[in-house]
């Protein structure tokens, strides 16, 4: 049988991210959304205080925690404000690339100035064109000597106005479709790279999202990732690695819904009595707590599959899907519960439907995530 | 510079407490036992004096039963304390601060010491006795209720301050000495994630108090009576507000005769 109890180093973890998502996220994650800010300084404390490049080994200045361990901090963090985590986590998405795919020299090159003070990386694979058809991306890589030249446009990029490196993914050739697909690491310090203006967003406020542009960027071919066509399966297996604390960054959301409805229940009176003791209301709390503790469990399941080894294709699409379906849910019952205030901006759980939707759109959309699902689970009928 | 903090884990601010089913202490099944308020104060200082006087080494040392003493001495450690010494109270779950001074004093005794810090009072009881008793029992000067505690170099003394209810006291002593801290003058940091992955394998010395001595147990013990709920005085001008209210008060609560 699986053993659910956490480690005592599992509790330390958790307490400290309870303890910043506390104290120094959630009393500005209101203003944050409402300005569209980027709380900078909150990220640099995070960054201080080890939770930010939580992915990467210890050997290269990383804090060097398992799925588990991430999936624990992530949920405490967004607990608070899923725009913040989602700036918080970006550094593990745009740097698994390095750790997959990366010589030991580059790991060397990249991670460790990287990681020994505050910077931002991102992920650069969606375009404008599309996000879900990675194959068919357009960014071109032409070989030139010892070098690529880089040109194309990114889009709905975390943290690129602020970033100072990105891992870029380019085809040598569109023909080739994925098997032209080719990963490279880019600084921002390139000629040639510009990031676009920050996006007004539904959710996710406290996040920085642009498009980036790569005009004929010259790229070392010493800074490419594994060999040209290895992109595509790189990317996928970055994926594999971080969709799954996307399920805890949505279980977090969803909590902290349950948690408000849960506390106004039992606060406000209709007909006589805290709304907590008519039974329509018990019902939709009941349903919001099994939504919860479904995406906890599947989320802890997929991470602990993959911390023994296992690829985990199939266990982090099924919670990642779950979890942020789970996550606009609950966010959409805690509105309900909440009544007319809880469509006022004035109370917190209108902030986390339109934060929990965009989990079911990024690091894959639910609709690919139930493709990938459905894929794996017919192979096993097949 | 040789500083000993000496710390109590007290339930986390967030749990939900119950009496336990003596009735007379409180039920630690499943509370959250943390460092907290005043000792976190005294961990942030001797933290501060260690970074600001070369050579020094902070100990820290608590007195009370498994497992919740070796959590916070672990959270001692993974703030940045050298050394932790767990004083196992085995089966004194009393709280009496006499006792718990007792234990204290004993391994005090024995180790290097020149500026014993603990919070002035701790965040449960809040007995505000062990300072004191810590002085009596070493032979060495105490003071509660500090703050602004500074080592003068110059002087080889602690100057510092202790506001009293007529005004404020300035003071300069040389060690050895007791400190008890006043909370919140200073901003506790918060310890880093490999630090505190770094805590959970450190060593934690254990001793036994040389003699179980008597202690003090209440009758009996309850939590505090739940809040009822607030009462709202509807009015329609702040006069009649003043009048309704000023009713309430001297009829209902017999606040006024």
């Amino acid at each position: 049988m699986p053993d659910f109890s956490l480690t005592a180093e599992q509790e330390g973890l958790r307490d400290l991210a309870r303890k910043f998502a506390r104290t120094e996220m959630a009393p500005h994650a209101a203003e944050c959304d409402r300005a569209g800010r980027f709380p900078e300084e909150i990220y640099r404390k995070a960054f201080e205080l080890g939770l930010m490049n939580l992915n990467v080994p210890t050997e290269y200045g990383g804090s060097g925690l398992g799925v588990v361990d991430q999936c624990l901090i992530v949920e405490e963090l967004a607990h608070a404000c899923g725009g913040m985590t989602t700036s918080v986590i970006a550094n593990c998405l745009a740097l698994e690339p390095i750790l997959l795919g990366g010589n030991p020299e580059q790991k060397d090159r990249y991670l460790k100035p990287f990681c020994a003070e505050y910077h931002l990386a991102s992920f650069c694979l969606t375009e404008p064109s599309g996000g879900s058809d990675a194959g068919g991306l357009k960014t071109r890589a032409r070989r030139d000597g010892d070098d690529y030249v880089l040109d194309g446009e990114k889009c709905f990029i975390t943290n690129a106005p602020h970033a100072s490196l990105y891992t870029v993914f380019a085809t040598i050739d569109p023909e080739l479709h994925h098997r032209g697909i080719t990963a490279f690491v880019v600084p921002r310090s390139a000629t040639g790279v510009t990031p676009g203006k920050d996006e007004e967003k539904m959710g996710h406020r406290a996040s920085s999202t642009s498009t980036v542009r790569f005009d004929g960027v010259r790229v070392p071919a010493s800074d490419r990732l594994g060999g040209e066509g290895e992109g595509f399966g790189l990317a996928m297996r970055t994926l594999d690695q971080t969709r799954t604390p996307i399920g805890a960054l949505a279980t977090g959301i969803a909590q902290a819904a349950l948690d408000h409805a849960a506390a106004y229940a039992l606060k406000r009176q209709t007909f006589g009595k805290p709304i907590a003791e008519h039974q329509a209301i018990q019902i939709k709390l009941a349903n919001m707590a099994q939504a919860v503790h479904a995406a906890r469990l599947l989320t802890w399941h997929a991470a602990w599959s993959i911390d023994h080894g296992a690829k985990g294709t199939l266990e982090s699409s099924i919670a990642k899907c779950f979890a942020s379906d789970a996550a606009l849910h609950v966010a959409d019952e805690a509105i309900q519960t909440f009544g007319g205030y809880g469509y006022m901006k004035e109370f917190p759980v209108e902030k986390l439907l339109r934060d929990a939707k965009l989990t079911q759109i990024y690091e894959g959309a639910n609709e690919i995530q139930r493709t990938v699902i459905a894929r794996e689970l017919l192979r096993q009928y097949a | 510079m040789e500083i000993v903090v000496c710390v109590k884990p007290v339930p986390d601010a967030e749990t939900r407490l119950r009496a336990a089913a003596d009735g007379k202490t409180l039920d630690a099944e499943g509370v959250k036992f943390v460092l907290a308020g005043y000792d976190e104060s005294a961990v942030e200082q001797a933290l501060l004096l260690k970074e600001s006087i070369p050579g020094s080494k902070v100990h820290a040392i608590a007195y009370g039963p498994a497992p919740r003493t070796e959590e916070v001495l672990r959270a001692a450690i993974a703030l940045g304390c050298d050394q932790a010494t767990w004083v196992d109270a085995a089966g004194d779950s009393s709280g009496d601060p006499v006792t718990a001074a007792r234990a204290l004093a004993g391994v005090l005794a024995g180790v290097p010491r020149d500026l014993v810090l603990l919070g002035k009072q701790a965040g449960d009881d809040e007995s505000g006795i062990v300072p004191a008793a810590l002085g009596q029992l070493l032979g060495v000067p105490d003071f509660s209720c500090v703050v602004d505690l500074r080592w003068d170099p110059a002087g080889t003394r602690f100057r510092f301050q202790r506001p009293v209810e007529t005004g404020v006291e300035s003071w300069a002593v040389p060690t050895p000495l007791v400190i008890g801290l006043q909370q919140a003058w200073n901003d506790p940091r918060t310890a880093k994630l490999p630090a505190i992955l770094k805590s959970r394998k450190a060593p934690i010395g254990r001793t036994t108090p040389a003699s179980a001595s008597a202690h003090s147990l209440p009758e009996k013990f309850e939590l505090p009576p739940p809040r009822t709920g607030a009462r709202l005085i509807e009015y329609k001008t702040p006069q009649e507000a003043a009048e309704k209210l000023v009713r309430v008060l001297r009829e209902e609560a017999k606040v006024f005769p």
